[in-house]
């Protein structure tokens, strides 16, 4: 094996055009293994001849091996290194890190534990966000760095920086844990952002997502998902057909509780979900979600509130405070009036009477705004479209799919039946 | 053909009936698609009678006057409409009895026919009479002069049955008659005259319905929507391509390529200052709405299509991948 100093002057040598990126991947990959380890703590000061834009690869194995070596990292002088990692990170070259993604990955990961381990979750923000950029190969595509992401701005309470991320739409996903992971903190982000519907999707992404055995991260989802639901539709929907059969066997018997919130709170009356929940908010601690129950149970207002609407053209203050169990008709003006600002109602309160005159939505879509925004939304169907009618595609030439259906029809006909094949797709004519 | 140069004012001399020459009457002549499509029909109608009918017996309503055999029989009818000034305008038309013995239209048949029209549109007049073939016969002279004490002036229709469909035009002629000097001798001859075609609403709806040829079970919608809207569809790609050669002029004209023509830079500054059509607030209102309509169906329809899909997906994943629950009782009859 060469000595550090040859394989640094390799590094800085071999790190211009593409080819000789590869060539230097190879020398690494000779040279990684143990024997990189095991000088780990001589690597440190080697790194400082390196820079991290040019020298990206390079760098990233001598880092690596240094961060993974098992050793304490203080060693290293760790808030220093720190430092370093985040600098790399943010300063490396995406293509030739992507030459070694899994060592990307650790490092990321090494990163991630180490500000959890000193308690700075914010320091992670910025790099993590950079490396995430970096290794992705189109903003579809998710990857492991996500979740860890996503972790520490919920960590750090740094909703705005995790929403960055949550904005692409994903659309490939290699590993099943970084999916679940990334919808429940996502959701988890949204909420704390009170973007509700957002919130919904993404939770019931990882409830619904396929899944041979039950796990806990879509127990956990389940439980936020039954309490967004609630305060956004105020009802739980059934699972949807292409939920996992085990999820929906098993999901409601280990979110009970849950379920019989939602029941509760279907009846409408006020006080009776207030003491369920004061009966059970033990449990509901335990889980991490009696602020989100407590705010289903504020929403209980709002959606007695909205019953009114569809019943009374015109109210008095007194009778809304009456049916919806509010005590005064001061409180419920300003139910009435937050629900006005949020959008959520049209209605006009007229304060000399007192009295609360509901509208109907005053939409006329005759402005230029709304042709911009159903042709926009159009446009993004038509490219949401194409990616479905591709990946129908795939899954029509896909084996497992093949033998299924074959089954079914070759045994019982043993004469070639021309009506198979009209399902296989035109690309092959 | 040349005229025989007797002093004869016979009516019956043969004459050279057409000049090429345009009328210069003046009168403009204004024809509704009814007269086209009622002669059409007649003609038609009489051609496959005698079709049926086998030979060509002469009770057939105008088997005289040069049809030579072979040839789908002439028929005759009248034209009737309003004159107001210079403008003749024909609305309607009906059949007539060629007489083929004297070669004259049944005047008596003729009357009792006017009257009754004059019952229900008085105010229509008989302007003319019209008749087929490819081109103006010898005889027809006689007809129109004996016409002549109905309406001073009147007008003579021919339709060429024998149509040529790489011809634009309508293969109507209308002809005046004018007194021209020829030869020394004043003589009446036939010249032809423009037309324009001028169309009601009425008349708009049932000749695109002709035109389209739909389809004799009703069409479904989806086939009757797809014509209109690739109707639409080409009338603006034509738009399009004129405005752009309009454009390619305009600028070629900048650049100096073309010598600046004055007159048609008017033509275009006029033809532009035409839009916006109607510029007021109801109008835009209303016209977003639509608009805003017409996207959301379209958007409706993406949804649909798209859920769809979506469905078809979700089967094949759950026959794939999930282990099945329920199908188990119906696969087992199979295997």
């Amino acid at each position: 094996m060469e000595s550090l100093e040859a394989l640094v002057a390799h590094i800085q040598g071999l790190s211009g055009s593409p080819e000789e990126v590869a060539h230097l991947h190879s020398l690494l990959k000779q040279a990684d293994g143990d024997s990189l380890r095991a000088h780990a703590a001589a690597l440190v000061p080697f790194l400082a001849y390196l820079s991290p834009e040019t020298h990206s690869l390079g760098y990233l194995y001598l880092l690596e091996a240094c961060a993974t070596s098992g050793s304490n990292l203080s060693e290293f002088g760790g808030g220093d290194f720190l430092v370093t990692i985040a600098g790399f990170l943010t300063a490396c070259s995406a293509d030739q890190i992507r030459l070694a993604p899994d060592k990307f990955l650790n490092v990321c990961r090494v990163l991630k534990d180490q500000v959890m381990q000193l308690n700075m979750p914010i320091r992670g923000i910025a790099p993590l966000r950079a490396a995430v950029r970096k290794i992705q190969s189109s903003p579809e595509q998710l990857t492991p760095v996500h979740a860890d992401y996503l972790l520490l701005c919920l960590l750090a309470k740094q909703y705005m920086a995790g929403l960055s991320i949550l904005e692409d739409d994903i659309f490939e996903v290699d590993q099943p844990k970084d999916l679940f992971l990334y919808c429940y903190y996502g959701g988890m982000i949204y909420i704390g952002l009170k973007k509700f519907p957002k919130a919904l999707e993404l939770l019931h992404n990882a409830v619904t997502a396929p899944m041979s055995m039950l796990n806990a991260i879509a127990v956990e989802a389940y439980k936020k998902y039954v309490l967004v639901s609630l305060i956004v539709n105020g009802q739980v929907p059934s699972f949807p057909k292409y939920t996992s059969v085990s999820a929906q066997r098993s999901m409601k018997n280990h979110a009970q509780i849950y379920v019989e919130l939602s029941t509760s709170y279907s009846n409408g009356r006020y006080t009776d979900l207030e003491t369920f929940v004061q009966a059970n908010s033990a449990t509901f601690q335990s889980d991490n979600n009696l602020g989100l129950v407590k705010q289903v149970l504020s929403s209980m207002y709002k959606r007695n509130i909205q019953r009114l609407t569809q019943t009374y053209l015109t109210l008095s203050l007194e009778d809304i405070a009456r049916s919806v169990q509010l005590e005064t008709p001061r409180d419920a003006e300003m139910h009435v009036l937050r629900m006005i600002e949020d959008g959520e109602i049209h209605a006009t309160i007229n304060q000399k009477d007192g009295m609360v005159s509901f509208h109907e939505d005053p939409e006329q879509y005759k402005s230029v705004e709304m042709v911009e925004h159903i042709d926009s939304s159009i446009q993004r169907l038509t490219a949401l479209s194409k990616k479905l009618a591709s990946i129908d595609e795939n899954m029509s030439c896909d084996p497992a799919y093949l033998m299924k259906t074959g089954r079914d029809r070759g045994r019982f006909d043993g004469r070639f039946d021309y009506d198979d094949y009209d399902s296989v797709p035109h690309k092959f004519f | 053909m040349s005229a025989p140069s007797d002093a004869a004012p016979a009516v019956s001399a043969p004459a050279p009936t057409t000049t090429a020459a345009a009328s210069s009457g003046g009168f403009t002549f204004k024809l509704h698609p009814l007269v086209i499509v009622n002669v059409s029909d007649h003609h038609t109608r009489v051609k496959a009678q005698a079709a049926c009918s086998g030979d060509s017996s002469s009770s057939s309503s105008a088997a005289g006057a040069g049809a030579g055999a072979g040839q789908p029989p002439r028929v005759f009818g009248c034209v009737i409409g309003v004159q107001r000034g210079r403008t003749v305008e024909i609305f309607n038309s009906f059949e007539l009895v060629l007489d083929p013995v004297s070669g004259t239209l049944d005047r008596a048949f003729l009357e009792k026919k006017q009257e009754l029209y004059k019952k229900v549109f008085p105010d229509f007049y008989v302007l003319g009479w019209y008749s087929t073939g490819s081109d103006v016969h010898d005889t027809d002279m006689q007809i129109h002069k004996a016409l002549m004490d109905v309406n001073e002036s009147p007008v003579y229709l021919l339709l060429n049955p024998t149509i040529n469909l790489s011809q634009k035009d309508l293969p109507v002629t209308i002809y005046e008659s004018e007194l021209h000097v020829i030869d020394g001798s004043p003589q009446l001859i036939f010249v032809r005259s423009n037309y324009t075609i001028e169309t009601v609403e009425a008349e708009r709806i049932s000749v695109d319905h002709v035109a389209h040829l739909k389809p004799s079970d009703g069409g479904s919608a989806a086939t009757q929507l797809a014509a209109h809207l690739t109707g639409i569809h080409s009338a603006i790609k034509m738009l399009n391509s004129r405005v752009r050669v309009i454009h390619q002029y305009l600028v070629a004209m900048q650049k100096g390529d073309i010598p600046v023509d004055n007159s048609l830079l008017r033509q275009v500054s006029s033809l532009v200052r035409r839009l916006p059509a109607m510029e007021s607030q109801k109008f835009q209102d209303d016209f977003l709405m639509e608009y805003n309509d017409t996207l959301l169906m379209t958007y409706l329809a993406m949804f649909t299509n798209c859920s769809s899909t979506m469905n078809e997906l979700v089967e094949k994943i759950n026959t794939s991948y999930e282990r099945p629950t329920t199908r188990r009782g119906g696969r087992g009859a199979f295997m």
